[in-house]
This record gives structure tokens, C-alpha cells and sequence, in this order.
């Protein structure tokens, strides 16, 4: 593996890690709000989910 | 407690979403003092949100923030610009918290070296933001506790610090406050201390209780109305009134009359009562925070305390160290009295006979030599001034000054009668003591008849024992011959100035008894 395709590897495992940590933050989160803010939560899971489907797709691109 | 402002700053909308909902739920710890709105969560505080890098430094320099969760990685292409605003925090004064997934080793020690307070791995912020919160209150008390014992009460005591901060961790509630603790140890730098710390919009009122009759201490506190009394030649509000969302200080609640506790009991129940002279109530609402420096229970036993008044002013008691139970502090608390003025300095010799005094006055003993040492010639100061200083804040025996501002208050309340009977019983006691109960040595020592012994022990309640012999009188004369003869009693003659009262054991005695 060449040095840019470690660093591309490592930007990879670092916005997969973030966007999870985000995920399973909010999913914590979801029993204890009120119906509003858990709906606005699981909108904002959803657009999170398909950003890391698309950094995936991204890399498996490059 | 003051309105936090906190800076979040996170380019994730969904992390920003869990930020806020998870500060708002976040308890507070125990013993932090809350804001009414935002009691037991952070939810009454203010939560500020930067999406990138120059929002944040823009945020950071102009706005105010307590504290700052940072983001090391702010969007796709940033270089770690997080690192950045760490320092800007910190230069701020500001409890700076590293969020990130970016929790390797050469992450952590450089966060850890730009000066951030906190650092933690995202994805667990329901247990993590806790914490974090935890330490930051942590520091933060501490921090203010610190600069209140280094400003405000100067100690380095830690049983007075505990009791001042058990204080403080109460100020902001109604609950009574109970200050225990000798004269000069602080108890009204404690009492303001817990006022300025209530965040009550009224005034400290302070009375000293022993500085009034009965009767004056009526008007003080209750006020009164034109024409009330001889000399009311004005309606005047009272203490009570001033005090309206505020605070009541009692000072030295042992000298207040039963009478009088029973019109304050009231008063503090009702937040209602009546002028002197007026028939229309006043309505006041006061926090009370008494005072004294008299032991409670034996009040409370000499049934010179109510018992329902006592358990309404005593919802917290703390208790104040005589400046001799902790010598620690007497430099820091000189360093504090000549802030403003000379600074001194301290001979080995000097400082040793500073720390081996044993302070009667406490600590406003040493704000007076604090005083003269200022006004002196020496910058430097010698053990000789010490001493020669300390003499000089000694009553002398045999002074006017020889009466307690406790016997004092006791001959106001019982009268000087009373008053005196109380102090011939209690050096008649110690007489006693010292001489295992020997009456003759005892009468012999402190110079008195047997008569005034005799009249003594049976005010102490001591059996008295029949003598067995008894040796012819022998004639006696000046004050012992009236009081032999019964025509008056030692008290009585020296109440009538035929001696004084620090000359009781100057009085020659001719009387010889054997019991």
C-alpha cells in the first residue's frame, strides 16, 4: 500500500468512526427526548447514514 | 450560580443535535449552586454553537464562554484546525473540552500540551459529557473557593474552609444560619460572605443584640412610629423592614431578652409585624443568619434561650475557629491587612512569638497589631515589638476594661445585682477547685468572709456541711464588719461602691472560720 493510499485509508476510518460515534450518540439519545426532537434526530440519523454510504462509495471509487 | 455560556464547536449537524440535547439533560452535580430555571441540569444555560473554524475564532474573541467543546477535524478538507482554537480557549480562560475520533496518542499529548482541560473519544456522550461536566464544576468551585479564602475570609484551614464552603453551598437558599464561635473569629465577614453569595436583591442589616436594652432592641428591629415613645420624634423603619429581601443579622443572640425572642419568633414565622407605637403590620421578607459566642446548649438549659426560637434561627450552624485553633493563618491574614499599606516583614524571633501568642481577640486582635505594626517604625519587625505590641492590646488587671462584654450583657439583662452574685460564684467555684474544696484555703486565697462563702455556696447549691468547731470571731472591720454583722452583704457593698469589683480579692479579711 502506497503512502496515499494509507492516508486515503485513514481518512476513511476517521469519517466512518465520526459519523458512527455521531450515529450511536444519537441513538442513546433517542429515549429519553420528546417526540419533536426525536424526530428531528432521526432525519438528521437518515442524512448521516446516507453521507456514510456515500464516503464508502467514495473510497471504493478511488 | 452565574449563567454559563458554552461554545460547541462541531461541524457535524448531528453531533451538534446530540450536543445540545445532551447538555441539556446533563445533571448537575451535587452541591453545585443552580440557577432557579436551570436547577439539577445545565438546561437554564446558554449553548452556542460554531459549524467551522472562523465562526468559532470569531466566536471565541468577541463573545464570553465558561467552557468549549471542540472538534479537532472541522469538515472534509481541514487540517486539524481544532488544535488552533484550543489555545485561543485557553488564552480566553475558558474549560476547553477536545470531542474527537481522532483519539490516538500524538492527538491526545498534543491537545493535552496546547492546554485543553478534557479530552474524549465521540461516541459516548450520554456517560462522557457527564464527566466532563463533573470536573469543570469541580475546578470551578474550587477555583472561586480558592480566590474567596485568599480575598474574602483568609484562612488556610481546612476545617474553616469546609465550614465556610458547607456555608456557601447554602447561601442561595432561605435556610437560617447559625455563625458559632468566639469574638473577633469572623462570624460578620461570614455572615456578609453568605449575604453577598445569597443573590438576594435586598440589604445586610446587622444588629448587635447586646448593644441595646430590651427596649431599644424593640425599635431597632420592629421600628417605630412618631410619638411612640419619649424621644420617637420621627417614624423610623426597623431592621426587619431594611432587611426586606435581604438579610437579618443577629449578632450575639444570647443577650436578647425571652421577651424579645418571642416577638422576633414571630416576626421571622409571619414576615409580618407591628412598629413600636403602630397598629398597621409591616411585611417583610428576610433571610436570618444569627450569631454568638456563647455556648448554646447551656442558653438553651439557663432557659435564657427559647427552644422554638433556637430551632427556627438554626437551620445550618457553623462553627468559627479562635484565630489560637489555627495559627496557619495569622501571616496570610497580616500579609491581607497591609495590602493596602506597609508591607512587613518578620524576624525568626518575631514570627515565633507571633505563633506561640495565644490570641484571646482572635483575629481582630491581630487586624489591631496588624494596624500599629503598620503605623511603626520598623519595616522589619522585631520580636521585642511584637511583644511590647501585644502588651499593649492586653487589658490590665484591675482596669475598667476587666468586665467581659459577656458579664457585660448579663448585668444588662439581670441586672448588675445578679450579675455580680454570678461573678463572686464563679471565682468562689474556681477558688474552690484549685483547693480541692478546702473552704478555709479558699477564703484565705481569695481574701473572703465565710459569709460571703457561705452565701456563695448556697447560690451554687453546694450542701453545706456543719462545722465541727469554730474559733471565737475576731473583730473585724471595715467592709467585713457590715457584712458579718449581716447589716449588709458583700455584694451588696460592693455594689454600693464601697469596693470595687476588680478589688474583690483586695479585701482584707479578719475573720477566721474553721468549716
Amino acid at each position: 500500500m502506497t503512502a496515499n493510499q494509507t492516508e486515503i485509508l485513514e481518512q476513511l476510518i476517521h469519517d466512518v468512526n465520526s459519523k458512527c460515534a455521531s450515529l450511536k450518540s444519537a441513538a442513546a439519545l433517542l429515549k429519553n427526548v420528546s417526540d419533536q426532537e426525536r424526530r428531528e434526530l432521526l432525519e438528521l440519523m437518515a442524512q448521516q447514514a446516507e453521507k456514510l454510504t456515500k464516503v464508502i462509495a467514495a473510497y471504493k471509487d478511488q | 450560580m452565574d449563567k454559563l455560556n458554552t461554545l460547541v464547536i462541531e461541524d457535524d449537524p448531528l453531533f451538534r443535535k446530540v450536543m445540545a440535547s445532551t447538555l441539556g439533560l446533563c445533571e448537575a452535580p451535587a452541591g453545585a449552586r443552580s440557577s432557579a430555571k436551570g436547577a439539577g441540569t445545565l438546561a437554564g444555560h446558554a449553548i452556542d454553537f460554531a459549524e467551522n473554524a472562523a465562526v468559532a475564532k470569531e466566536k471565541l474573541e468577541k463573545d464570553h464562554y465558561d467552557l468549549c467543546f471542540i472538534d479537532l477535524k472541522l469538515g472534509d478538507r481541514d487540517n486539524y484546525s481544532g488544535l488552533k482554537l484550543i489555545a485561543l480557549a485557553r488564552s480566553k480562560g475558558i474549560y476547553s473540552v477536545v470531542m474527537s475520533s481522532h483519539d490516538t496518542e500524538p492527538f491526545i499529548q498534543k491537545a493535552y500540551e496546547l492546554g485543553c482541560d478534557d479530552f474524549y473519544a465521540k461516541g459516548n456522550e450520554d456517560n462522557n459529557v457527564s464527566q466532563v461536566l463533573a470536573r469543570f464544576w469541580q475546578k470551578r468551585e474550587k477555583s472561586k473557593e480558592e480566590n474567596i479564602f485568599k480575598e474574602r475570609f483568609i484562612t488556610e484551614d481546612s476545617a474553616t474552609k469546609l465550614a465556610i464552603g458547607e456555608a456557601l453551598k447554602y447561601a442561595p437558599s432561605d435556610l437560617p444560619i447559625l455563625i458559632l464561635g468566639p469574638s473577633g473569629a469572623g462570624k460578620t465577614s461570614l455572615a456578609r460572605l453568605v449575604h453577598d453569595f445569597s443573590r438576594r436583591k435586598g440589604e445586610f442589616v446587622a444588629i448587635n443584640c447586646s448593644a441595646y436594652t430590651e427596649d431599644l432592641l424593640e425599635a431597632e428591629l420592629f421600628g417605630y412610629k412618631k410619638g411612640a415613645f419619649t424621644g420617637a420624634n420621627e417614624t423610623r423603619k426597623g431592621k426587619l423592614l431594611l432587611a426586606d429581601r435581604g438579610t437579618l443579622f443577629l449578632d450575639e443572640i444570647g443577650a436578647m431578652s425571652l421577651k424579645m425572642q418571642t416577638k422576633l419568633l414571630k416576626a421571622i414565622e409571619e414576615k409580618t409585624f407591628y412598629p413600636v407605637g403602630s397598629d398597621i403590620p409591616e411585611t417583610s421578607s428576610f433571610r436570618v443568619i444569627s450569631a454568638t459566642l456563647e455556648d448554646l446548649q447551656c442558653l438553651i438549659n439557663e432557659g435564657r434561650l427559647r427552644f422554638d426560637f433556637f430551632q427556627r434561627i438554626h437551620g445550618l450552624t457553623i462553627r468559627l475557629k479562635p484565630l489560637s485553633e489555627r495559627k496557619d493563618d495569622i501571616f496570610p491574614l497580616i500579609s491581607f491587612f497591609t495590602k493596602q499599606g506597609r508591607r512587613l516583614s518578620f524576624t525568626q524571633e518575631a514570627k515565633t512569638e507571633l505563633l506561640g501568642y495565644n490570641w484571646p481577640g482572635s483575629v481582630r486582635e491581630l487586624k489591631k497589631l496588624a494596624d500599629l505594626l503598620m503605623a511603626g517604625e520598623e519595616g522589619r519587625v522585631q520580636a521585642e515589638t511584637v511583644k511590647r505590641l501585644l502588651n499593649s492590646l492586653r487589658p490590665e488587671e484591675g482596669a475598667s476594661g476587666f468586665a467581659t462584654d459577656e458579664q457585660y450583657r448579663f448585668a444588662l439583662r439581670q441586672g448588675l445585682n445578679e450579675a455580680v452574685d454570678r461573678f463572686i460564684d464563679g471565682i468562689v467555684e474556681t477558688g474552690l477547685k484549685a483547693h480541692n474544696n478546702r473552704k478555709y484555703a479558699t477564703m484565705r486565697d481569695l481574701g473572703i468572709s465565710s459569709r460571703m462563702l457561705y452565701d456563695s455556696l448556697k447560690r451554687l447549691n453546694v450542701p453545706l456541711r456543719k462545722s465541727t468547731r469554730r474559733k471565737p470571731p475576731v473583730p473585724i472591720t471595715s467592709i467585713d464588719t457590715a457584712t458579718a454583722t449581716g447589716r449588709i452583704s458583700v455584694p451588696e457593698a460592693l455594689r454600693s461602691g464601697t469596693a470595687a469589683i476588680s478589688n474583690v480579692n483586695s479585701i482584707e479579711v479578719k475573720e477566721e472560720v474553721v468549716a
